[in-house]
């Protein structure tokens, strides 16, 4: 093999390794999980969200709410629940259910949905 | 030789009449295929999904612990007069869940007899008595809010969520040292499923102390 393509391919080789670790199919992490009250599409109309539900879970499609938080933010609320950012308990914690790569993974999708950076710093 | 024979026949007669249970339970294995609950329900726990695409192809609960998790009486009731306990597939509106095959009085009978044998050893017996305590109550309605997914009974009728199975009747329906050991083994029971994990989360009192509400929900006549 030339030596230029071995020299590239370990570089690329080295720039996956570096990348996060996000997860499989965010899509269906997202769908299983979360959707149950954020909805399908995250507008926070999920079909646990009915007239007795005691708050309006995050809808992440808000993007100048979304623009309040920062990935750190929002992987603090997944991991820890609703309580850990002084919101409703209704947002349960997940850090025993999700591995940080999903969750890694379902914030990338939030900010798809949301098309916005978040707050940054 | 006859003597030791018969004495041979007379111990292996007693044995069995000892534990009526093992032909019961072989002829409700047996009903239980004729019927086809294999064809949705899983009885082995090698066969648990074991990611959310392997979840989503499966089509009723797995009860490979279903001795431990319902209560005999109303199991056999069930069977016979199925009624809803789950809104929709694997939490999913997108799924809709069809109404349970009804069997008939004796066949449900050998299936219940033959799912009762299906036994877990993470269920201690004797662990909970039903109560409804103001500790569990906090916690399932306000501190970590099981009620966000299931129902459950209030004064007026019923409240709560829709993504996971109903808790209406939990309290005739589940044995409640199993409602325990689902809690505090989860991963075991189901590895992959909508709700959370609250191992290391929930204290093991605070566990006790939701067990023993939620098997304290009876059903509403």
């Amino acid at each position: 093999m030339h030596k230029t393509t071995l020299l590239t391919m370990l570089l690329l080789a080295g720039l996956f390794q570096a990348m996060p670790a996000y997860a499989d199919d965010t899509e269906a992490v997202f769908g299983f999980y979360c959707a149950q009250c954020h909805g399908t599409e995250g507008k926070g109309d999920g079909p646990n969200v009915t007239k007795d539900f005691p708050v309006s879970p995050r809808n992440f499609t808000n993007a100048e709410e979304m623009n309040k938080l920062s990935d750190a933010d929002l992987k603090n609320v997944i991991m820890d629940g609703g309580p850990a950012a002084s919101k409703s308990p209704m947002m349960p914690p997940w850090s025993k259910t999700l591995s940080e790569a999903q969750v890694d993974g379902l914030i990338k999708h939030l900010r798809k949905i949301c098309a916005c950076k978040g707050k940054q710093g | 030789m006859k003597p030791l024979l018969l004495t041979f026949l007379a111990c292996g007669l007693a044995v069995l009449a000892a534990k009526p249970g093992l032909a019961d339970v072989g002829t409700g294995k047996t009903t239980f295929e004729a019927n086809k609950c294999q064809d949705c329900h899983s009885v082995e726990k090698a066969g648990a999904a074991a990611d959310i695409h392997a979840h989503m192809d499966t089509k009723g609960p797995e009860l490979w612990y279903a001795g431990s998790k319902f209560q005999k009486d109303w199991l056999a009731k069930w069977l016979v007069e199925p009624t809803k306990i789950r809104f929709m597939l694997h939490g999913m509106p997108s799924m809709k869940i069809g109404d349970h095959a009804k069997l008939s009085a004796d066949d449900a009978a050998q299936v219940t007899d033959y799912l009762m044998s299906l036994t877990s050893d993470l269920v201690k017996p004797g662990t909970i008595k039903p109560k409804k305590n103001p500790k569990g109550r906090l916690i399932f309605t306000k501190k970590m809010p099981c009620s966000g997914c299931h129902q459950f009974p209030t004064k007026k009728k019923y409240d709560g969520g829709r993504t996971g199975p109903s808790l209406v009747g939990a309290g005739d329906r589940l044995n409640p040292d199993w409602i325990y050991a689902y809690l505090a083994n989860i991963d075991e029971f189901k590895p992959v499923r909508p709700m959370p994990n609250f191992v290391g989360i929930l204290s093991d009192k605070d566990m006790i102390n939701v067990a023993r509400y939620v098997a304290s929900f009876k059903s509403k006549k």
